[in-house]
């Protein structure tokens, strides 16, 4: 520890802190622009000069070490002089036309001009003028306001691990850009918005449309992937404007993935459904509450009568909140049916009956960042979980050996050790060879099964690495989840975990994947699964908060099942085209912003959120509905008054974390490694903007690079074999489905492997997400 | 895109850095490739970059903050004219001036038959020798009097 | 004593000629009186009557939609919604006065750094209902043409107090 004076206040700071750290624990302000805890220092601002005793020139707070017996001024005339001559010298070249730019009202020079600056400028000279860039459909530019801290430069480079900013030329050309007309595609973009202490980056969706004192601020959770991002919601007439991050050291940091901030838009949504609707003699009428809900419960009292309870089946996005899937579940198990499931884009469910709990990330999500090995089983790391691979990349920059199997080879911008990118139908054999590697080096046995396989020098290198550490992981992304062969795969991963002695996790897919099993919206023993709900067709179906065409493992099987149906029953914020096809009654219920709720995380946290702004038009909270169902099909216990008695029920109480339900040991899980496909393998992804019904309808994420069509992905050999020519039209068919998409080379794939994304609408006409296709050429 | 040859060259200034700071000899490959190549297209920098491992962006940097690299096609001869304060006071810029009269043409632009491209330089470090002038990066002329120039045009016209 | 003075005070009506000298005073002195709506007082150059929205001499409005005014007006009779014009500048898409809750202070004038909001000197204006004294973009706009040339002239009188 070293003794420090700040302002005559004496401190003990930890070895290795600079003044700007010391100043922030003796609760001084240093005013800054180009520092930020999180980046590297770059002191190129010059703002936070402060006065050091001895030193004959004031120094930067930010890169100046503390040194034992330092006495430092920050408030001093020598620092004062530095810091109004630093702002002058800022205050040259950057517009004074705050009333027309974007960040008046929150900027940090708008801010600190008010107490350093000049009353008037002396400058008389040319101010220079610079070209706006584009950096796409989120980021919107006025480069002429920056003032080169270098902020947005450092966090490309440094947090979302590929420098897309830079600053070109020198002196006063000096310019911030992008490398040619490149836009920025960061999955992470949106950060250097918060992260631009002027108005020079500024949100692209939100520009000009509020000012900063004007809205009202309201936290939130983030309703997509498994992460949780806490979330500041600013509102203004019952709307909501703009979403920020809320600083969680635990979760996300100071960041949002783009998902989390610009999917807001989607609320205001011309597809938004606004008023319960009645399908009568095929044409859809607007209907009240009251009559939508009586026909509803007799609907399903009918099929119970008629077919049994067993007929009834629910279908419930992982995105849903706690509340509504425990009130759905209980309402179809107070009927009678255990028909009820939320892992909409699993395909093998091995596993039901055989874990020990939830599944679950297996650590906490900031144990991630202390990791010394990693391997990342089946995950399109950086669009399935943004911010998680942000912690492993970091993690990585520390030293951590990550490494990778999975079945393409997309940038994952994390520094990896080893890989092996095999197909599908390959992975469990890779894992396999890893697992038997690894049991080879620990001197541990495995059963006569794994001792067949022969072992590769990559899955070697991986066991190699795992078996070398001493805080090792093993995390099984979305695709090996939704994999033809996931128990499989999560009993190799299981068993490799204890054999390494390393960490074993999901990498949680949705909001709310561990809140499902949680709230027991999966199967108990006797319930169907989603894939059985879907494959022997059901009388009646509850859609909650789900686009069942989009969001299952496979589209064509279900929209052939819920065409078959006698009711649909939809309850969701938006109305699909499709949807109104095969549904019968379409509730509306609120997304994320205008209900109370809870979301589980995928470490286990349980994050509770109130209603932002008033339900649109005749919307209502799903919980309430549900509630609202019970009470008129006649079943018991349900009585809640409010979101907070729902979630005590399904709770048991109001912990901070639900650690006892977690568990991701599973027993007696049949090994198949024995698996040769016939024929090209479907590899399919959820494109990060496709994947729930919220990102899809917000018009800027899809106007960006991530959002682009999907096409028919494969690597030269495979087209070759094909005789198809990169960038031509091909025919996909895949059961009776045909879709019609741009051939185009991946490198990275696996021989005999075709790329074809899920939860578009171009492939939704296609089987499932795990299986064998053919490509034709036009 | 790259020829061999000039991939060589850089492997060699690559070995000069440890293994894993490659991109420590970015200068030298890009005064490389603009060897080979004449000038710095975006392409040209992406290769380097992509050659050694590092962002385009950050290639780009540098190629942009230094002078000497040409980020736009400059003909056979680049004539870069020091206007610093120690050639601006011993004669710069008439010798610039002298060099546009003679060329009929202005800074950073080339003559019509593609021979000379003028560009303003910074200081060259022999400010003793001012005037000086700086002939495709490698060649120093000094003390430049309008004999000694129509000289060296002269010289490199033939 | 002072009962009998004023006794005799009251009976010679004393204080009746006293209000009448002041009355007959006012029937020679100079008239004051104004004939409105024929005749008006002066105004002051910084008369605090109905808003206007002015625009520039080559027709584009002032307005930048910085909210100043809506953030100062003590009244909260100000509402503006902005956005993005198909030229890229920021405008309103709103601005609203509600006249029934102004106060006539002024500030929004004060606050505004392009002088788009102004009070003018007209002051003879009435709403039948309350409806129609909520003055929109389109209303003030109009005001500000019809009285540019005054609100210029004015402007122009007090810039050196400014």
């Amino acid at each position: 520890m070293l003794d420090i004076e700040i302002d005559g206040k004496t401190l003990q700071v930890p070895e290795g802190s600079t003044v700007m750290d010391a100043a922030h624990q003796a609760g001084t302000y240093i005013p800054h622009f180009c520092y930020h805890k999180k980046l590297s220092i770059a002191a190129n601002c010059r703002m936070c000069l402060v006065q050091v005793e001895k030193a004959p020139k004031p120094m930067p707070a930010c890169a100046t070490p503390v040194t034992n017996g330092m006495k430092v001024f920050t408030h001093s005339e020598l620092a004062i002089n530095a810091q109004k001559g630093v702002m002058e010298f800022l205050l040259i070249n950057h517009p004074l036309d705050c009333p027309i730019c974007d960040q008046g009202g929150e900027c940090q020079l708008q801010d600190l001009s008010a107490g350093y600056g000049g009353g008037a400028s002396r400058y008389q000279e040319e101010k220079r003028v610079v070209v706006n860039k584009n950096l796409g459909p989120l980021v919107s530019t006025d480069m002429t306001r920056c003032i080169h801290c270098t902020r947005c430069v450092r966090f490309t480079q440094e947090i979302a691990g590929l420098m897309e900013l830079g600053q070109a030329y020198r002196g006063e050309h000096a310019e911030i850009m992008p490398f040619v007309e490149q836009t920025v595609a960061s999955e992470l973009s949106g950060n250097i918005i918060d992260l631009c202490p002027v108005g020079a980056l500024t949100s692209k969706p939100f520009r000009f449309s509020a000012r900063s004192w004007e809205m009202a601020r309201r936290k939130s959770v983030s309703p997509h992937d498994g992460l949780g991002s806490n979330l500041i919601v600013q509102t203004k007439h019952d709307r909501v404007l703009r979403v920020l991050p809320l600083e969680n050291e635990a979760v996300n940091e100071c960041w949002l993935s783009d998902k989390d901030r610009f999917s807001y838009e989607a609320l205001n949504s011309a597809e938004r459904l606004t008023q319960p609707m009645l399908k009568q003699d095929g044409k859809w009428i607007n209907a009240s509450w009251q009559q939508a809900l009586d026909y509803v419960a007799h609907a399903f009292k009918d099929i119970a009568k008629d077919h049994g309870a067993a007929a009834l089946g629910a279908l419930t996005a992982p995105q849903a909140t706690l509340e509504e899937l425990f009130l759905t579940q209980k309402l179809l198990r107070g009927l009678g049916s255990g028909n009820v499931d939320s892992r909409l884009r699993q395909s093998d469910f091995a596993l039901d009956g055989k874990l020990g709990g939830a599944p679950w990330l297996g650590m906490k999500i900031a144990e991630i960042n202390a990791l010394d090995r990693a391997l990342v089983v089946g995950s399109f790391l950086r669009k399935d979980q943004p911010l998680l691979a942000q912690r492993l990349r970091q993690a990585a920059k520390r030293g951590c050996q990550v490494s990778l199997i999975h079945s393409a080879d997309d940038d994952t911008l994390v520094k990896i050790f080893a890989k092996s990118i095999v197909a599908p139908s390959q992975l469990p054999g890779l894992l396999a060879q890893v697992v038997k590697s690894a049991a080879e080096q620990k001197g541990a046995t495995v059963d006569a099964e794994l001792a067949k396989v022969s072992v590769t020098p990559e899955a070697q290198k991986i066991a190699a690495s795992l078996v070398s550490g001493t805080n090792a992981a093993i995390l099984l992304g979305n695709f090996a989840q939704q994999h033809a062969q996931a128990a499989t795969l999560h009993a190799l991963a299981q068993q490799l975990a204890k054999i390494t002695g390393a960490k074993f996790g999901y990498l949680g897919e949705a909001a709310n994947s561990v809140g499902a099993y949680v709230a027991k919206a999966v199967p108990q023993a006797g319930g169907l699964n989603a894939a059985q709900i879907l494959a022997s067709p059901l009388k009646g179906y509850l859609l909650l908060q789900a686009e069942p065409e989009l969001d299952c493992a496979n589209p064509q099987q279900t929209l052939a099942a819920l065409q078959k149906a006698a009711t649909v029953v939809v309850m969701s914020p938006f109305k699909l085209a499709s949807t109104l096809e095969y549904a019968d009654v379409l509730l509306p219920v609120a997304p994320f912003t205008e209900t109370s709720g809870t979301f589980i995380n995928t470490e286990g946290r349980v994050q509770s959120f109130n209603a932002v702004v008033k339900p649109l038009g005749d919307t209502r909270p799903g919980w309430k509905v549900l509630r609202v169902l019970g009470n008129l099909l006649g079943l018991p216990g349900f009585e809640q008054n409010s979101s907070e008695e729902v979630r005590a029920e399904a709770l048991a109480g109001q912990p901070e974390f639900v650690a006892d339900r977690l568990n991701n040991q599973a027993n007696g899980v049949v090994l198949n490694l024995s698996l040769s496909a016939a024929g090209l393998e479907r590899v399919s992804d959820v494109p990060i903007y496709f994947a729930d019904a919220l990102v899809r309808r917000a018009p800027s994420l899809q106007k960006s690079l991530d959002a682009k069509q999907p096409r028919a992905r494969m690597n030269a050999a495979t087209l070759a074999k094909l005789g198809v020519a990169a960038g031509k039209q091909v025919k996909v068919k895949q059961g009776s489905g045909v879709a019609q998409m741009t051939a185009e080379l991946d490198a990275g794939l696996p021989d005999n492997c075709v790329r074809v994304a899920a939860g578009h609408v171009l492939t939704a006409g296609l089987g499932a997400m795990q299986g064998t296709l053919t490509v034709e050429p036009m | 895109m790259l020829s061999q040859e000039t991939l060589k060259k850089i492997d060699r200034e690559i070995a000069k850095y440890p293994a894993d700071q490659k991109q420590s000899a970015v200068m030298a490959a890009l005064a490389l490739a603009q060897e080979e190549k004449g000038w710095l297209a975006q392409e040209t920098i992406a290769c380097v970059a992509e050659y050694l491992g590092m962002a385009p962006m950050a290639a780009y940097e540098v190629a942009t903050f230094y002078n000497m690299y040409d980020l736009a096609p400059v003909g056979k001869y680049k004539l870069t004219v020091c206007t610093n304060l120690p050639c601006a006071l011993s004669g710069g810029v008439h010798v610039a001036d002298y060099l546009k009269q003679k060329l009929g043409v202005d800074f950073n632009e080339t003559t019509a038959d593609g021979m000379f491209t003028l560009k303003e330089g910074e200081c060259l470090g022999v400010c003793g020798d001012a005037p000086v002038m700086l002939v495709n990066n490698r060649r120093l002329c000094s003390y430049m009097a309008t004999e000694e120039i129509d000289k060296l045009l002269a010289e490199l016209k033939s | 004593m002072g009962a009998m003075k004023e006794f005799l005070n009251s009976l010679l009506l004393k204080e009746l000629f006293q209000g009448l000298v002041v009355t007959g005073r006012y029937m020679f002195a100079r008239k004051i009186t104004i004939q409105y709506p024929e005749e008006k007082t002066p105004q002051s150059n910084r008369f605090r009557g109905l808003h206007a929205l002015r625009r520039y001499p080559n027709g584009e409005e002032r307005c930048i939609a910085c909210k100043l005014c809506e953030a100062v007006c003590p009244a909260l009779a100000i509402t503006i919604e902005s956005g993005e014009r198909d030229d890229g500048s920021r405008r309103t898409t709103r601005y609203d006065i509600d006249l029934t809750k102004c106060i006539f202070c002024g500030y929004c004038e004060e606050a505004c750094p392009v002088d788009a909001i102004v009070l003018t000197r007209e002051f003879e204006y009435h709403g039948e209902v309350r409806g129609d004294l909520y003055y929109t973009k389109q209303m003030l706009l109009a005001v500000g043409e019809r009285n540019e040339a005054q609100i210029a002239k004015d402007r122009e009188q007090d810039a050196p107090y400014r």
